[in-house]
């Protein structure tokens, strides 16, 4: 009976999303076809035949794996690095102190705005973009572990040591638990920042990705390259929160009943 | 000797506000397996006074005892039982929650499920070990809070309005296990109520307290009945006038 309603609900959800895709294209036809009718703004079918083609000859495939790569490996060290800091701040008065000036100072400076730092200390090779979606992963993943930290509930704490914990115990058993949730959510923002960085950085210095095909496909006044590649950018942020949201509900979703 | 001993406790809160005397000269004797109710109104220092046994605050006159030594921070002799369930940790079983304690002593995982069996069987929860606080209603979460507090075995239980947030129904229930649990255990509990009737219901001696500022203790009753206690009984009925005589002026008295 349950797995019965669970395999229902999963698939009105699916439903749901192939109707929603469905309606915004036919939306976008409609759109071209009879409202705007211009060449710079090309119907969805076209720029499906164009993305065969580029699929085909492998070109889409690798400009995906090459900007999704480094948002990966960029994501994860931007991860690596804020998690601690994070829970530092919020456990720390002092490192709350001597830290929050730096994290209230460089969260207003967007990623975008240091790619030609990036650049002039990286080069236009791997570094620079990996440095960037590092960059714009690390003080969202801080700030939200931090509030984390500084959100568990007072009776928590106190039940853990009238039970008997040590301070170490207290974080390690209770403090970090309590906060995985708030580590993922700021993990999950962290992939949107992601994305929106690693576009920009290739529009202006790499040799290929997503950005790089829009940028080529601008030049070369291809306009369904420019359509395929944002099409490609949206299917693919989209694959990656869901399956963020999987990895969430498999690895900590008995931390919280409402992710 | 007296388990816990209150001498001429005070707390001054100072905030924004200025200062806030909660509590004024309060002193009291707990004597070993006794259960102690502390009656009194809202906001008339209750919670600060369990707060200060319990460790998490420090009185800012006179001085507290357990078995003669002074109590300086919060410890596994003290078993606190919290008004909220925001205690019990959502990413544990309620099995895993009753053992924590255990584990936090390094007990090893099999004595420490079996303990903590022992204790959810205590409770009445049979068979719900499984299951997280997200899945347990309110008076199973209490229940959860007192087998956890149990299992560590402390000296005395403090219990602050445990059933406060309960429907009646749930409450009075939840009164008859804790009578029950109590006579089984005769472990010393201080607990506290704004619920005459809970107080008659459950204590061997209520403490009514003077409302704030300056919270203070202005009489202790004994209650001696046998248990289970009749609450239609005459006698039960007579010490509830008795009690209700001494906080109506705490209620109703100018101000
Ligand atoms: N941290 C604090 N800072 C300032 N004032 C406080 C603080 N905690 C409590 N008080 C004040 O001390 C008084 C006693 O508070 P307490 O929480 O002990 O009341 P209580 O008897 O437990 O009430 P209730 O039955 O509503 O829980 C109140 O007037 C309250 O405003
Ligand atoms: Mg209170």
């Amino acid at each position: 009976m349950t797995r019965f309603t669970v395999r229902t609900e999963r698939f009105a959800t699916i439903a749901g999303y192939v109707a929603g895709f469905v309606l915004l294209f036919l939306i976008w036809h409609l759109a071209a076809v009879y409202l705007v009718k211009s060449v710079l703004f090309p119907p969805p079918i076209p720029v499906f035949d164009r993305a065969v083609v580029l699929i085909e000859d492998n070109i889409l495939q690798e400009q995906i794996v090459a900007s999704m790569r480094r948002i990966l490996q960029g994501f994860l060290l931007g991860s690596v690095i804020g998690i601690p800091i994070g829970l530092a701040i919020g456990s720390f008065r002092i490192v709350r102190w001597l830290l929050e000036p730096w994290t209230e100072f460089f969260r207003f400076i967007p990623a975008v705005a240091m790619i030609t730092v990036a650049v002039i200390w990286f080069g236009i090779g791997e570094e620079s973009k990996i440095f960037l979606i590092a960059y714009t992963t690390v003080f969202v993943v801080v700030i939200s572990t931090a509030a984390g930290v500084g959100a568990v509930g007072r009776d928590k704490i106190r039940a853990a040591q009238c039970l008997g914990a040590s301070r170490l115990q207290v974080f390690a058993l209770v403090a970090l638990p309590a906060t995985v949730p708030y580590i993922l959510t700021g993990m999950r923002l962290a992939m949107a920042n992601a994305f929106v960085t690693i576009v920009a950085a290739e529009l202006i210095a790499s040799n290929d990705g997503l950005g790089k095909l829009l940028w080529d496909a601008r030049l070369f006044m291809q306009v369904e390259d420019i359509f395929v590649a944002l099409v490609a950018l949206g299917l693919l942020g989209f694959l990656t929160d869901r399956v963020f949201r999987l990895l969430i509900r498999a690895f900590a979703g008995r931390f919280n009943a409402t992710v | 000797m007296a388990l816990v001993t209150l001498e001429g406790v005070g707390k001054t809160y100072r905030g924004r506000t200025g200062a806030w005397e909660a509590v004024r000269d309060f002193s009291l004797d707990l004597a070993e397996g006794e259960f102690f109710c502390l009656l009194g109104t809202s906001g008339c220092g209750k919670t600060t006074v369990l707060n200060m046994v319990a460790g998490f605050e420090q009185p800012s006159t006179g001085r507290i005892l357990l078995d003669g030594s002074p109590v300086e921070r919060p410890g596994a002799d003290r078993g606190v039982v919290f008004q909220g369930h925001d205690s019990l940790y959502d990413w544990l079983t309620a099995i895993e929650n009753i053992g924590f304690g255990l584990r936090l002593r390094g007990m090893g995982r099999r004595d420490r499920r079996a303990k903590a069996e022992h204790y959810l069987h205590m409770v009445g929860l049979d068979g719900q070990g499984a299951k997280h606080p997200s899945e347990l209603s309110g008076g199973m979460k209490q229940r959860i809070q007192i087998a956890r507090a149990l299992a560590n075995d402390p000296r005395i239980l403090l219990m602050d309005e445990p059933f406060g947030a309960l429907d009646a129904m749930t409450r009075a229930v939840l009164q008859g296990e804790l009578s029950r649990i109590w006579a089984e255990t005769r472990k010393t509990v201080l607990f506290i109520t704004h619920d005459i009737e809970e107080a008659v219901a459950l204590a061997t001696r209520v403490g009514v307290m003077k409302r704030g500022p300056g919270g203070t203790l202005k009489a202790v009753i004994p209650v001696d009945l046998p248990f289970p206690r009749e609450r239609t009984s005459d006698a039960f009925m007579a010490a509830f006038r008795e009690v209700h005589a001494l906080i109506h002026d705490e209620i109703h008295g100018a101000h």
